[in-house]
C-alpha cells in the first residue's frame, strides 16, 4: 500500500503542477505531464511527438513503441484500471473513442485525470488528434511538422494514380463468417487514395457481416485477406481459399495477399506506410510489388520494429 | 378440436406430412431462389459457370443445411417438452448447448476455424461437439438419483449448467482479444455456415436417424403426458424412454449447436405452432415438426441472408426477434383461451 500511497499523493501534486503550469497558456516551456495510453494509436502519436519518455503506463495491448515494453499495463483498451492509474500518478490519459470506457472514464476525470479521447480512424481523425495531442504536450509546432509531412505523403501517393486503372478491391477482416472492410473505415480510405475501388461500396458502415455471394458477385481485381492473425498463418501472395472460386478475375490473375492485420488494419500514425503498402499491393506497376517481409507481423525484437 | 382426442388415422398422418413436405419445399426452391445478390435459379441452367458455382457451392450448402439444423432443433424440442412434461423446454433447456458453447468458443480462442486446413474448419464444430458430449454426460450422472433420472433434478441440473456456461463465456471474452471477441460473439449469435456436401451430408444422416429413434417413441411420448405413474400403468418402461430421449435429443441440440452456434426459438416457438394446429398426438407431431422446423429456419435463414444486403444478420436474432413476438401473440391469443400451454 505504502509506496501506492506516496505515488498517488506524488501524482495529485503533480497534477496540480501541471494545472498550474498550464495555466498561463503562453509559450512557457511544456508541461512534463505523466501518460498512460491505451490505444496502440496514440502510443504512436506520443512517439511522433518524441514524447514517449513522459510515458508511466500503458494499455495491455500497446506493443509499440519499444520504451512500452517495460512500462506497467494498466488494463485492456475499454477498461483502464483505476486504481492502477491513479497508483502511478498519472495526469493524462490518452485513449481512442470506445464507448465502453465510459463510466471508467468519468471516474478517472472525477479523481483529477485529463482523459483524451482521440479519433484514428480516418486521415483526418488521426491529424487532427495529432494536433490535439501536440498542444497537449505543448507540442503544436513539431505536431503541424508532422502533419504536413504526412499530408504532403497522401497527396504524392494520389497523384501518382490519377490515371491508374481503377482496381475492385475485397478487403477481408474476417472469413467465418464473413466481414470486410466497408465505407467509413481507414481501409476504405486507403483503397480510394490508392486508386481502388472499394467493393463493399454500400449498406455496409465500418467492419459488418458481408454476404459471401455479394463478395463473389462484386468480382473483385485484388482481393487482400488479414482474416488470419496467428503466427504462421500463409502471408503473402497466394491463392489460398479463394483459389476455389477461379472464376474471380483476382483469383484468376493471382492477385490474392494475405497480409498480417498489423500491417493494414490498425490505424494510427501508420496511416501513411499502410496506404504506401496497400498500394504496392493494389497497384504495383506504379509503387512496386511490395516485398514479402512487409506482409508479415512486425520484429518488435529488432529495436526499431514498428517501422 | 374434437380431431385431438380422435385417434391418429393413417390418412391424417399422410395429408399433414404431405402438406408440411410440401412448405418445406416451397421453402427450399425460395431460399435457393433468392439471395444477397442477384444469383437465381435459373443461373443452374445459364451459360456463367461462376453463377452456377455461387448458387450450388456457396448458397445451396447453407439452404439445406439450414433445414438440417431446423429440423434436428424442431425435433428435439418436442421431445424435451414431452419429456420434461415442460411447454416452456427447448433444445437448450438441459443444458447441452452450454457444453457446446463452451466447447466452440475454446476452439477460437485457441485460435481454429480460421485457417485453410481441413482441420482448422472442423475444429470448431468438433470441439463443440465434444463439448456437447462431456456436458451430456456430466448432466445426465447429476440428475442420476438412485439409478432413476428424475425430470425435476434434470431440469434443475440443466438450469444451473446453463447459468455456469454462460459465467465461463463471460470470463472467456473477457481474457480474449479483441479479434477473437469478434469471432466469439459471432459465433454464439448463431450463423448457419457453408459446409462441403460431404460434411453437410453427415450431419442430416445423424440427425436424420436421431430424430426416426424419437419417432419410434411417439407413443410413449403420448403416454408420458398422463404422467409418470400413468405411462407405467401403461406399461411404458418410463426410465428407459426418458434417458433415451435425453440422450437423442441432446445430441440433436449438439449437433446444431456445435455446427450453427445458439439458434433460439425454433425448437420452441415451432413445436407449438404445430401443436395447436395439429394437437398434441406426437406420432403427428413429431413427422410435422421435422419438416415444419427445417421450412421455420430455411425462412429465417433467407431473411437473415437478404434483409440488409449486402449485409448479412446472425440467423440466431432473426429466429428470435420474429419467434419472441410470434410465441407471445400465440400465447395471448389461443392458448391461452384454451388453456393448452
Amino acid at each position: 500500500m505504502k509506496p501506492h500511497l506516496y505515488r498517488t499523493v506524488l501524482g495529485v501534486a503533480l497534477c496540480f503542477l501541471a494545472c498550474e503550469k498550464a495555466a498561463p497558456k503562453g509559450d512557457s516551456p511544456p508541461a512534463s505531464h505523466r501518460i498512460v495510453v491505451m490505444a496502440p494509436a496514440a502510443a504512436e502519436i506520443l512517439d511522433a511527438l518524441g514524447a514517449t519518455s513522459q510515458l508511466v503506463g500503458v494499455g495491455d495491448f500497446v506493443q509499440w513503441p519499444p520504451e512500452a515494453a517495460g512500462l506497467p499495463k494498466v488494463g485492456a483498451y475499454h477498461a483502464p484500471n483505476v486504481e492502477l492509474v491513479v497508483s502511478l500518478g498519472v495526469d493524462l490519459l490518452l485513449t481512442t473513442s470506445m464507448q465502453a470506457g465510459g463510466p471508467t472514464h468519468a471516474k478517472l476525470r472525477e479523481l483529477g485525470v485529463q482523459v483524451v479521447t482521440l479519433e484514428t480512424n480516418t486521415y483526418e481523425g488521426v491529424l487532427s488528434s495529432l494536433r490535439k495531442v501536440g498542444a497537449l504536450l505543448g507540442k503544436d509546432e513539431m505536431a503541424a511538422r508532422v502533419e504536413t509531412r504526412i499530408r504532403s505523403q497522401l497527396e504524392e501517393t494520389r497523384k501518382r494514380v490519377i490515371n491508374a486503372p481503377r482496381r475492385r478491391v475485397l478487403f477481408v477482416v474476417g472469413r467465418e463468417p464473413l466481414y470486410a472492410a466497408g465505407p467509413g473505415s481507414h481501409v476504405d480510405e486507403m483503397i480510394r487514395t490508392v486508386g481502388g475501388e472499394n467493393v463493399v461500396a454500400e449498406g455496409v458502415s465500418g467492419y459488418q457481416l458481408l454476404s459471401m455471394e455479394i463478395a463473389l458477385e462484386s468480382r473483385p481485381d485484388v482481393i487482400v485477406d488479414t482474416s488470419d492473425n496467428r503466427p504462421g498463418a500463409i502471408r503473402g501472395r497466394a491463392l489460398g481459399f479463394w483459389g476455389q472460386f477461379p472464376f474471380l478475375p483476382a483469383v484468376k490473375s493471382g492477385r490474392v495477399y494475405y497480409v498480417e492485420p498489423v500491417r493494414l488494419v490498425i490505424p494510427g500514425m501508420r496511416l501513411p506506410e499502410m496506404t504506401a503498402l496497400l498500394g504496392k499491393i493494389v497497384q504495383p506497376e506504379i509503387f512496386g510489388e511490395a516485398d514479402p517481409s512487409e506482409f508479415l507481423p512486425f520484429d518488435l525484437s529488432g529495436g526499431n520494429g514498428g517501422r | 378440436m374434437a380431431a385431438e382426442r380422435a385417434p391418429l388415422s393413417a390418412g391424417r398422418l399422410a395429408l399433414w406430412t404431405a402438406v408440411l413436405l410440401a412448405v418445406l419445399a416451397c421453402a427450399l426452391v425460395l431460399g435457393a431462389a433468392l439471395g444477397a445478390g442477384d444469383v437465381s435459379l435459373s443461373d443452374f441452367f445459364g451459360p456463367d459457370s461462376s453463377r452456377r458455382t455461387i448458387l450450388l457451392e456457396v448458397r445451396l450448402p447453407r439452404v439445406l443445411l439450414a433445414a438440417v439444423l431446423g429440423s434436428a432443433l424442431c425435433v428435439a424440442g418436442i421431445s424435451f417438452q414431452a419429456l420434461l412434461r415442460n411447454p416452456l423446454a427447448d433444445p437448450y433447456v438441459l443444458g447441452v448447448s452450454g457444453g457446446a458453447s463452451i466447447g466452440g468458443v475454446v476452439a477460437l480462442l485457441l485460435g481454429f476455424g480460421i485457417g485453410e486446413g481441413i482441420f482448422d474448419r472442423i475444429a470448431v464444430p468438433a470441439f463443440a461437439f465434444g463439448g456437447a458430449l462431456g456436458a451430456l454426460v456430466l448432466i445426465e450422472w447429476i440428475a442420476t438419483v438412485g439409478g432413476r433420472l428424475t425430470v425435476y433434478t434434470l431440469l434443475l441440473t440443466g438450469a444451473i449448467f446453463n447459468a455456469f456456461s454462460a459465467a465461463l463465456l463471460y470470463f472467456i471474452q473477457s481474457l480474449a482479444s479483441l479479434e477473437q471477441l469478434h469471432a466469439i460473439v459471432f459465433y454464439l449469435m448463431g450463423q448457419v455456415p457453408v459446409f462441403g456436401y460431404r460434411v453437410l451430408g453427415g450431419l442430416a444422416l445423424a440427425s436424420f436417424l436421431a430424430a426416426l429413434a424419437l419417432f419410434s417413441m411417439a407413443r410413449d411420448f403420448n403416454a408420458l403426458s398422463l404422467g409418470e405413474e400413468g405411462a407405467l400403468q401403461l406399461g411404458v418402461d418410463v426410465e428407459r424412454i426418458k434417458r433415451r430421449t435425453f440422450l437423442l435429443g441432446s445430441l440433436l441440440t449438439g449437433l446444431s449447436v456445435s455446427v450453427a452456434g445458439l439458434v433460439g426459438f425454433v425448437g420452441l416457438v415451432v413445436p407449438h405452432l404445430l401443436r395447436l394446429l395439429l394437437g398434441p398426438d406426437h406420432r403427428l407431431l413429431l413427422p410435422a415438426g421435422f419438416f415444419g422446423g427445417a421450412a421455420f429456419l430455411v425462412l429465417a435463414d433467407l431473411f437473415a441472408r437478404t434483409i440488409t444486403a449486402p449485409n448479412e444478420l446472425p440467423v440466431g436474432v432473426v429466429t428470435a426477434l420474429v419467434g419472441g413476438p410470434f410465441f407471445l401473440y400465440l400465447l395471448r391469443s389461443r392458448g391461452g383461451r384454451r388453456g393448452n400451454f
